[in-house]
């Protein structure tokens, strides 16, 4: 682990204790107490995530819209300034390069969310393709931010606690998905209404120099909030009760955006973009095999890799399974034959060799109020 | 961390209290604090037989599943269900409450391969 990038706020982790692993070539807080309790501080409280690992790639320039409407499945002329939208790249052959959040900042102006372990892959890509055109320019600035997202029913209480009044109510009044810069503890950071757990919450952009401090102001509001750090281990549970795709779990650059099951971000009717052939090829055919929750019945956790069953027949694989702490049980997603399954179908899991009984699920498998 | 002075441990993290014929099997507390949130125990059926060195369960915690050595070879004669049914009591409590399976051994422990408290105490600061 000594060749892992340690994230501004490492030391603040090592002080409390935290549990650190290796991720996505980085050192990060996997747990301070308990993946459980940490879950739970989430789901009924507030808790604070250093998801600095996170790439940030920066386009801008006369051309930066054309150019990301080129290399993104979504309709990035639905975006206004201010707001964010959940994307993904492809390669020609459909298959997901990453997933990723845009958000624009200014008029041909965007920040670009990217996962850690894809962050120099995606850069790289990104760069190359935006060397084929004209007024764009491409910058990762991963190594100047850091991120901490604050999830949960009280973290308007905490915003409110830590930003002046204005800021706060100006944080109030954001629709989800939104961004707003804000300069805050002598620095100008941004504030985006996203999320990575199915709670109400916030995601902030910010200088590695302001990490400490903010993160200190954050959990110095513990008494009036309940707010409590957590690690990956929690971020993992609770993005999965959410069904939020995990990128080389539920998705890889093999998967299409049709069959990992965000259609719903993908334009085909009005966008023109990398990968777009393969897809209408994949659409008009059917696909084979498309992302579903399920829910075990009974015993057994299913994990990534997992096969699945009906009958004797193969029908797909797991490709994120674990304990649904909130939901109870356990459970996950699977990419699964459309043809062979549907919601409320019965599947088995073969766990170790034993089939465990499970059913199709509709997503996600845990709801709270996210949006406003 | 405490490792009771009468067992005998394997460098697998499992624990072994015996006697002539029979002994309780269970993990350490090492084990237990390396995995986390234990969430799922997978046991064997009373009268399954084991080799020294098999596999005869899973512990499972949130992130990972790992397997459970036997210690010693016999016959299993009687399964803790409490800690099937709750896995944080072994949490809490891994050699009392949270013992395993007791066995009929069908031989005599290893000497050699069974760490003593001291020895397993050693051997895990090195983990």
């Amino acid at each position: 682990m000594s060749t892992a990038k340690k994230t501004a706020l490492y030391d603040m982790h090592k002080s409390l204790n935290a549990k650190i692993v290796p991720f996505g070539g980085w050192a990060m807080p996997v747990s301070y107490t308990s993946v459980l309790q940490e879950h739970k501080a989430v789901r009924e409280q507030c808790g604070i995530f250093d998801v600095s690992h996170m790439g940030e790639v920066f386009v801008t320039g006369k051309n930066a819209t054309e150019f990301l409407q080129k290399i993104t499945i979504n309709d990035i002329h639905r975006l206004k300034v201010g707001g964010g939208q959940y994307s993904a790249i492809l390669n020609e052959s459909g298959g997901m390069i990453d997933d990723l959040i845009i958000y624009k900042l200014a008029e041909e102006n965007y920040l670009i969310c990217v996962n850690a372990s894809n962050k120099d892959k995606d850069y790289t890509w990104i760069k190359s393709q935006s060397l084929k055109e004209s007024g764009v320019l491409v910058e990762d600035k991963s190594d100047e931010y850091s991120q901490i997202a604050v999830q949960g029913p009280t973290s308007p209480k905490v915003m409110e606690a830590i930003l002046p009044t204005a800021d706060a109510q100006a944080l109030m009044t954001m629709d989800y998905m939104q961004i707003k810069k804000i300069r805050a503890f002598n620095q100008d950071m941004y504030f985006a209404r996203t999320g990575y757990t199915g709670e109400w919450g916030y995601e902030i952009y910010l200088p590695n120099k302001a990490a400490g401090s903010v993160w200190e102001a954050l959990l110095s509001t513990h008494g009036k909030t309940g707010v409590c750090p957590i690690g990956l281990g929690a971020r993992d549970t609770l993005r999965l009760e959410a069904c939020y795709l995990l990128y080389g779990n539920d998705m890889n650059d093999t998967v299409s955006p049709l069959e990992a099951g965000i259609d719903w971000a993908t334009r085909l009717e009005t966008s023109d973009f990398i990968g777009k052939a393969a897809l209408l090829k994949q659409k008009a055919e059917g696909v084979t095999r498309k992302n579903f929750a399920f829910k075990m019945e009974g015993d057994g956790i299913p994990r990534h890799d997992m096969e699945v069953f009906v009958g004797n027949e193969r029908v797909g694989i797991v490709t994120s399974g674990s304990v649904l702490p909130t939901v109870g049980g356990a459970g996950g997603m699977a990419l699964l034959d459309p043809r062979k399954v549907k919601v409320e179908d019965q599947i088995e899991i073969d766990i170790r060799g034993k089939r465990k009984l499970a059913r199709v699920a509709k997503k996600p498998l845990y709801k709270a109020k996210v949006r406003g | 961390m405490d490792f009771p002075s009468g067992l005998k441990y394997t460098k697998d993290h499992e624990w072994i209290d015996s006697t002539d014929k029979t002994a309780k099997i269970g993990v350490t507390a090492f084990a237990v604090e390396q995995l986390g949130d234990i969430v799922h125990v997978e046991l064997p059926q009373v009268g399954e037989t084991f080799a020294a060195g098999a596999s005869f369960g899973t512990i499972e915690s949130t992130k990972t599943v790992s397997d459970l050595y036997m210690p010693v070879a016999g016959k299993v004669v009687e399964v803790n269900k409490d800690a099937v049914n709750s896995p944080e009591s072994l949490q809490a409590d891994p050699y009392v409450k949270g013992w395993l399976v007791k066995v009929e051994m069908s031989g005599t422990p290893d000497k050699a391969t069974l760490l003593d408290a001291k020895g397993y105490e050693a051997f895990v600061k090195e983990q």
